[in-house]
C-alpha cells in the first residue's frame, strides 16, 4: 500500500487544491504524513507548494531548529521565512511577502535543485489563506503543515484536512485515541440546518458559553461560523459535542487520519492503535510507518 | 511630520494636525522616513517654505491625478533595499533575497522614472549606479520581478550544479533499488521515510539484509536502512558535488555583494530621490484633492486669506451631503470674534490654525489665495481642550494653566486662537480677563483671535472686532424630532460669513431661536424670551 497514494486520492476525490495536515500534539507522524503526501502528489505529477502555520510557541531559535527540515525536489515551490532559508542550494525567490512567520518575514521560492528546506507560514487565519491564494497561483496543490495550537488557521478553507495522531500525544493507548477522536469530532461539525431552531454564537464557542446552553438544556442548533470557532479540546470538546447539537455555517472537509504508534517515551501496539482510532473517527485511517490501512 | 515646536500636542490634534499629516503621508519606505523628518519652516525660511508650496502645487497641476495614482501605486511596491545596499557596503555577502529586494528597487526606480515623464518639477531618479546593478541582477533571469543565481552568472555554477545533479541522480538510484528491494523481501510496496514498521506477524523469515532494527517490541521491530558501502560512497559524492555549488554560489553573490557595494554611494543617492519624490508626490495629491493655492509666506505675523476651509470639517460635512462656507479673513494683530451659537466661530478659528499650519511646513493652502507668516508657534486655548489636561482642575483652571503654559514660551511669533476663554466664570470677571489677555497679546505682538460671547471686550480692548453674519431669519423646528433636519434647517438660515464689524455689535446670541430649533418647546421658548425683556 502507497498509503501518501491513498491520502492524496481522498484529496483528489473532493476535488481539494489545498491539504491541511493537523496533529494532536508534536511528534505524533504530522511531517511523516506530509512528506507521503507530498511525494505522492509529485510522483503523480502534480505541481506542489509547501507552505507551515506559524504557530505560537514556534518563535523560539531552539523551537525553529528543531523543526524538520523535508527534502526537496524541484520545481516545488515553498513559503518559508527569510532567514530559513539555506544558502545553497540557491532557490527562486519568487515574492517577498508583508506578512510575517514566527521566524520573520515570509517568502515564496521554487526549488531548483532537491535539498532540504524549511517550511514557515504566518499563524492567523488570514494570513495561511492569503498564503495559499499565492501557492496556488503558482501550483497545483499547496499542502500545509498546521500548527498544534494554530487550528483556528482552518477557519475558512474548502481544502481537505488529515489529522494525525499518535503515542506520543498522550501516556495511554485509550487517552491517544480519545484525543485524536476529539479533534476530528470538533473539526467535523456538521452543517447547521437552516429549517431547525438556532442560536448563531458570534465568535469562539468558549467552555463557558457552552456550559452555560447546557446548565439551561438548551435544545436548538448552537451555530459557529466554522470548526475551528470551537475553542474547547479533549474531554471538554468531547461532552460539549455529545451534550449539545453544535451546528457550523462552514463546515470543514476532514477525509483520514494517519497514527504515529511510536512516539520519544513510549509506543502502543501499531495494529491495535489504528484499528481503535479508526473505529473512534469512522475515517480512513492510516499507519505510515508500517504502509498500512486500518481493517 | 514633527509637529513641534510649532504646536503642543493638545493643540495639534484640536487643530488637525493628524489629519493633515495622514492626508499628505507618503507611502513608499523611503517616503515614510523622509517624513518623519519634516520639520515646520521658521521664520526667515519664508522664501524655501512658499518654493516648496509652489512646487507642490505645479507638480498637482502638471501630474493628471491617474498619473499621481500610478507614481504612488508604484511606490507602494518599492521594496526597502536601504538594509542591503547597507550590508553590502560594509562588505557583507548579500543573501538572494536582497538581490531581489535591490533588483526591484531598481526595476521601480526605472518604472516611477517612465511615469515621471519629462516633468521638471519632480527629480531624475535614474542614474549610473541603478543602471549598473539593474544590469547586474538582471542576468539569466527569467522575469523581471524574480530573482535565481542562475547559471548565466558564472560557468562554474553550470558545471557544479550538473555535476551535484549527476552524483545526486547516482545516489537515488542506488538508494532506491535498496530501498524497492527491501520493500519487495517485505511484500511491500514501498518505503518511505527514514524509519519503518514490520510486524513480526508479516515477517516470514529473517529481516531482509540492509535492515537496521531501532526498538523492538513483542508484536513489531522498528526498523531503518542500513546504507551498504556503495550508497555511502554514493553519498559522499553528492556532498562533495553540493559542497562545490555551495562554494560557487558564494563566489557569485560576492561578486554581485561587490557591485552593489561599489555602487551603493549612487544607490542611497537614487533612495534619497524616491524619498523625495514621494514625499511631494502625496503633497501634490492633497492639493489636487482639496483645489489647494500656494499661500504667500509673508515675513510678519499676519493671517489674510480668501475662500478658506477647515478641511477636517470639509470632509465630514461633504460625506454628511452637505457644504463647508468659504471663510475670509485678515487678521494681523489680536482681534475679537462674536457671533451666535452654532454660527461657526470654533469653525473660524480651526481655519485660522489649520492654514498656518500647512503654511508652516510649506504645503498648499485650501483656499483661493491666502497670504501667511510663519509662526513660531500656533496654540488653541479654551473649548477642545477640556479633556487635554487633568481631571482634578475645573474647566477654568484647566484653561487658565493652558494660558500660562502659552505665555511662558514666550514664543517670539504667536498665533493663539482662543474659543471662548473664561466662559465658566461671571461675565464681568471673564471679560476682564479676556482684555486682559488681550492687552498682553498686543503687547508681545501676537496674531490671535478671541472668540466670544461677552459684549464690549473689542472696544474695551482697542482691537479689531470681527462677527459671524448669523441668522437671517429663526428657522421653523422640523416637524419631526430629527436632530439632522434642525441642522440642515439651521445651515440653510445661517449665514456662516465673517465679517468686520464696528463698535460692539453683539446684539444677537439666538440661543433661545435655536433652543426652539433644536427641539425645546415653544411654552420654554417663550418663557426665554419674556424673561430677555424683563
Amino acid at each position: 500500500m502507497r498509503v501518501g497514494l491513498e491520502l492524496f486520492n481522498l484529496a483528489r476525490a473532493i476535488d481539494a487544491r489545498t491539504i491541511f495536515v493537523v496533529g494532536t500534539g508534536r511528534n505524533v507522524g504530522k511531517t511523516t504524513t506530509l512528506c507521503a503526501l507530498y511525494e505522492a502528489a509529485c510522483d503523480e505529477g502534480a505541481s506542489v507548494a509547501l507552505a507551515s502555520v506559524g504557530g505560537d510557541g514556534e518563535g523560539g531559535r531552539e523551537v525553529l531548529t528543531a523543526k524538520p527540515r523535508l527534502w526537496l525536489r524541484p520545481p516545488t515551490v515553498l513559503a518559508t521565512a527569510r532567514a530559513l532559508l539555506p544558502r545553497s542550494p540557491a532557490v527562486q525567490i519568487l515574492k517577498l511577502s508583508s506578512l510575517r512567520s514566527p521566524a520573520g518575514g515570509v517568502l515564496y521560492a521554487r526549488i531548483q535543485v532537491s535539498g532540504f528546506y524549511e517550511l514557515a507560514g504566518p499563524p492567523t487565519a488570514s494570513g495561511v489563506r492569503e498564503v495559499v491564494e499565492e501557492l496556488l497561483t503558482r501550483s497545483q496543490i499547496a499542502i500545509v503543515d498546521g500548527a498544534v495550537d494554530r487550528v483556528a488557521a482552518l477557519g475558512g478553507t474548502d481544502g481537505a484536512i488529515v489529522v494525525a495522531g499518535g503515542a506520543a500525544g498522550a501516556t495511554t493507548l485509550d487517552e491517544s485515541v480519545e484525543e485524536i477522536r476529539a479533534l476530528v469530532a470538533r473539526l467535523r461539525v456538521p452543517a447547521f440546518d437552516p429549517a431547525a431552531p438556532s442560536i448563531f454564537v458570534d465568535g469562539a464557542l468558549t467552555a463557558d458559553i457552552a456550559a452555560a446552553y447546557i446548565v439551561r438544556g438548551e435544545a436548538s442548533q448552537i451555530v459557529v461560523r466554522d470548526p475551528t470557532q470551537i475553542a474547547l479540546s479533549g474531554r471538554p470538546a468531547s461532552e460539549t459535542l455529545a451534550r449539545l447539537k453544535i451546528r457550523c455555517r462552514r463546515p470543514l472537509r476532514v477525509v483520514a487520519a494517519t497514527v504515529a504508534s511510536i512516539g520519544p517515551e513510549r509506543a502502543f501496539e501499531p495494529v491495535a492503535f489504528a484499528k481503535a482510532v479508526a473505529a473512534a473517527t469512522r475515517l480512513p485511517t492510516f499507519d505510515v510507518y508500517r504502509s498500512a490501512r486500518a481493517a | 511630520m514633527n509637529s513641534e515646536p510649532l504646536l503642543d500636542g493638545a493643540s495639534a490634534e484640536v487643530l488637525g494636525f493628524d489629519w493633515l499629516a495622514q492626508a499628505t503621508k507618503p507611502v513608499s519606505p523611503y517616503g515614510e522616513r523622509a517624513f518623519l523628518q519634516l520639520r515646520p519652516f521658521i521664520a526667515g525660511e519664508e522664501a524655501a517654505a512658499q518654493a516648496r508650496a509652489e512646487r507642490i502645487v505645479d507638480i498637482s497641476t502638471e501630474l493628471s491625478e491617474q498619473r499621481i495614482e500610478a507614481i504612488r501605486a508604484a511606490l507602494t511596491d518599492l521594496p526597502d533595499a536601504a538594509s542591503s545596499i547597507a550590508r553590502a557596503s560594509l562588505g557583507e555577502v548579500l543573501a538572494d533575497p536582497s538581490f531581489l529586494e535591490l533588483r526591484r528597487f531598481c526595476a521601480t526606480v526605472e518604472r516611477i522614472e517612465i511615469l515621471r515623464g519629462d516633468l521638471v518639477s519632480l527629480p531624475l531618479l535614474m542614474n549610473e549606479a541603478v543602471r549598473v546593478v539593474r544590469d547586474a541582477l538582471a542576468t539569466g533571469q527569467a522575469r523581471d520581478d524574480e530573482f535565481y543565481l542562475a547559471d548565466s552568472f558564472s560557468e562554474a555554477l553550470a558545471s557544479t550544479r550538473a555535476q551535484l545533479g549527476q552524483t545526486q541522480a547516482e545516489l537515488d538510484a542506488l538508494r532506491g533499488r535498496e530501498a524497492q528491494r527491501v520493500a519487495r523481501e517485505l511484500g511491500r510496496e514501498e518505503l518511505r521515510g527514514d524509519e519503518f514498521i514490520v510486524m513480526r506477524a508479516d515477517l516470514r523469515g529473517a529481516l531482509p539484509a540492509g535492515v537496521r532494527v531501532v526498538r523492538e517490541a513483542a508484536t513489531y521491530f522498528l526498523c531503518a536502512l542500513e546504507y551498504n558501502d556503495a550508497v555511502l560512497a554514493a553519498l559522499e559524492r553528492r556532498d562533495a558535488a553540493a559542497d562545490a555549488v555551495a562554494d560557487v554560489e558564494e563566489r557569485v553573490r560576492a561578486e554581485l555583494s561587490s557591485i552593489v557595494r561599489k555602487n551603493a554611494v549612487g544607490l542611497n543617492d537614487a533612495a534619497a530621490l524616491v524619498a523625495e519624490l514621494d514625499v511631494m508626490v502625496a503633497a501634490a495629491r492633497f492639493a489636487q484633492r482639496f483645489a489647494c493655492v500656494a499661500a504667500v509666506t509673508s515675513d510678519s505675523a499676519e493671517l489674510a486669506f480668501a475662500q478658506a476651509r477647515f478641511l477636517p470639517l470639509e470632509v465630514e460635512l461633504v460625506a454628511a451631503g452637505r457644504a463647508f462656507t468659504p471663510l475670509d479673513l485678515e487678521l494681523d494683530d489680536a482681534a475679537v470674534l462674536t457671533g451666535p451659537n452654532m454660527g461657526g466661530k470654533s469653525v473660524c478659528l480651526l481655519t485660522c490654525g489649520f492654514l498656518a499650519l500647512c503654511v508652516a511646513f510649506g504645503l498648499p493652502v485650501p483656499a483661493a489665495r491666502a497670504r501667511i507668516g510663519l509662526f513660531a508657534q500656533i496654540a488653541w486655548l479654551g473649548m477642545g481642550l477640556e479633556e487635554q489636561i487633568g481631571g482634578l482642575l475645573s474647566s477654568f483652571a484647566r484653561e487658565v494653566l493652558a494660558l500660562k503654559a502659552i505665555l511662558a514660551r514666550n514664543s517670539p511669533r504667536l498665533l493663539i486662537l482662543v474659543d471662548e476663554f473664561a466662559r465658566t466664570t461671571t461675565p464681568h470677571e471673564g471679560k476682564a480677563l479676556l482684555i486682559a489677555l488681550l492687552a498682553r497679546l498686543r503687547e508681545r505682538r501676537a496674531c490671535g483671535m478671541l472668540a466670544t460671547h461677552l459684549e464690549g471686550v473689542a472696544a474695551a480692548a482697542g482691537v479689531r472686532h470681527f462677527a459671524v453674519r448669523g441668522l437671517r431669519g429663526i428657522p421653523s423646528p422640523p416637524a419631526t424630532d430629527d436632530i439632522g433636519e434642525a441642522l440642515a434647517a439651521l445651515a440653510a438660515s445661517m449665514d456662516y460669513r465673517i465679517a468686520e464689524v464696528s463698535g460692539d455689535d453683539v446684539s444677537r446670541a439666538d440661543a433661545i431661536a435655536l433652543t426652539g430649533l433644536l427641539g425645546i418647546d415653544q411654552q420654554f421658548v417663550d418663557a426665554a424670551y419674556r424673561a430677555l425683556l424683563q
